[in-house]
């Protein structure tokens, strides 16, 4: 039964004749997760609490950073630094003290996620790594839980939604992706109103499920594009091949993917040997990835001796430089010994950059190994 | 046969930034062949050695998925070229 105070509360939503007290009661009984308190979990957060989810929880390992604050409208300036599952509960508990938040701290992995997903009956996904993406997905798939999911990238926006019998999954619209092939918001930027957008949608889809109103994005695939501003619906069916809701499953366990490892709150810088890099870039002729490479050596340095595709910006001039990097591919940087490249890549990462890698060792290494006619300029 | 075609963001370094080209084809693969002659190095991003639309890219001709890349284009056809985004 609603309270007063939550009749007067809801009041707008109980004057819909379709929505009604019933409505209103579906979503006090209702517990939903949101993966991610980013961009996305944002809107979907503030927008399920003020309408009244009984039970929300968010889950999300980082901490509040500067360039958050242009899109994420669940924090505040004087909260940078501070958890964000935990800023969130308060700034949820603060909009709709009637409902429980419960903040989980903790990155979600295969070990943790059936635990945690059992304690909820639909799943928001905002997360912003398709490691992550896949891992909600299955665990959706296999514990029978209804997924509201969207993704953003520069001004573009997509958003499914899957319910057990009902929809195909995200693993039947895209099988499998790889991180490399993928830029992330990092990498790429976005409008800091488009997850607003795409947000608030994901917000609208978890109440029609959970309410039972409406036609929610089952085997739709919805996309936006906000420089256009248009909409547009696309029709995807189950596949009989899916991995995990396939007559013929393979995946009966969750498990987490190669890029799950990969932690962007601690660094993630990848040292490559030369042989590692060489391997890298013969791969990129086939899957067409190829790695940006940077030079960050002086130009007298780089005029003597270079690998074949590299640019060169000398360290002291990177930070101004940056936005030249292409943001699609990994980035690689190279330098004589493999001291200034880890300064460009420790520089990169701190400006929000994503996928990046310094070759260990540096062209010294490099000319050892597989060079060995190459002649590498001393620095001064 | 001319028809229009909608280019996800990943992809419009190959379009000049151009979020949607024309392209003729009577079939799927011959629109891709046309394309890449206008935007080389862009079929191989969506199309695998074996002939395969890649798994992290799906094709849909007007509101309906592509099946093969036989699937036959009608006059007034409209292509979109959807990528995964994996942002959030």
């Amino acid at each position: 039964m609603l309270s007063a105070a939550e009749r007067a509360r809801y009041d707008r939503h109980l004057l819909l004749p379709e929505f009604g007290a019933a409505g209103q009661e579906r979503l006090k009984s209702a517990r939903v997760l949101i993966v991610g308190a980013g961009g996305l979990g944002s809107p979907a957060g503030l927008y399920l609490a003020a309408a009244g989810i009984g039970t929300l929880g968010l889950i999300d390992h980082d901490r509040v950073e500067l360039s958050n604050l242009q899109r994420q409208v669940l924090f505040a300036s004087d909260e940078i630094g501070a958890p964000k599952a935990g800023t969130a509960r308060r700034r949820l508990l603060a909009l709709n003290p009637e409902i429980s938040v419960h903040a989980h701290e903790f990155k979600l992995r295969a070990a943790n996620a059936a635990e945690l997903l059992a304690n909820y009956d639909l799943v928001v996904d905002g997360s912003d790594r398709l490691a992550t993406r896949y891992l909600v997905n299955d665990a959706c798939v296999l514990l029978g839980k209804p997924l509201v999911s969207a993704a953003i990238h520069r001004f573009e926006g997509q958003a499914i939604s899957y319910a057990p019998e009902r929809a195909p999954c995200y693993r039947c619209l895209f099988p499998e992706v790889s991180e490399q092939v993928v830029p992330n918001c990092a990498e790429a930027g976005v409008l800091g109103v488009l997850p607003g957008v795409m947000g608030s949608l994901q917000a609208l889809e978890a109440i029609k499920i959970l309410a039972g109103i409406g036609t929610p994005l089952f085997g739709r695939l919805l996309t936006f594009d906000a420089l256009a501003m248009s909409w547009q619906e696309f029709h995807f069916t189950r596949r009989e091949d899916c991995a995990v809701c396939g007559a013929h499953a393979s995946i009966r366990t969750l498990r987490d993917s190669a890029g799950a490892e990969l932690d962007n709150s601690s660094s993630a810088i990848e040292a490559l040997q030369p042989r590692e890099l060489q391997a890298r870039q013969q791969r990129a002729a086939i899957d067409g990835a190829a790695p940006t490479l940077v030079d960050v050596r002086q130009p007298h340095e780089f005029a003597l001796s270079h690998l074949p595709a590299a640019r060169n910006i000398p360290l002291p001039d990177l930070e101004r430089r940056l936005p030249e990097i292409p943001l699609h591919f990994p980035v690689v940087f190279i330098c004589r010994s493999g001291a200034r490249s880890l300064a460009a890549a420790k520089l990169a990462e701190h400006a929000g950059m994503g996928a990046i890698a310094h070759l260990e060792g540096g062209m010294l290494a490099w000319a050892a190994e597989l060079a060995p006619a190459m002649r590498i300029a001393p620095p001064d | 046969m001319k028809h229009r075609v909608r280019i996800p963001s990943p992809l419009r370094s190959y379009t000049a930034g151009a979020a949607q080209v024309s392209a003729e084809g009577e079939t799927l693969d011959d629109l891709l062949a046309a394309l890449e002659r206008a935007h080389p190095g862009m079929r191989f991003r969506m199309i695998d050695e074996q002939q395969r639309i890649r798994p992290h890219m799906r094709i849909f001709i007007n509101t309906h998925e592509a099946g093969t890349l036989a699937s036959a284009l009608a006059p007034g056809d409209e292509v979109h070229l959807i990528c995964a985004l994996s942002g959030g």
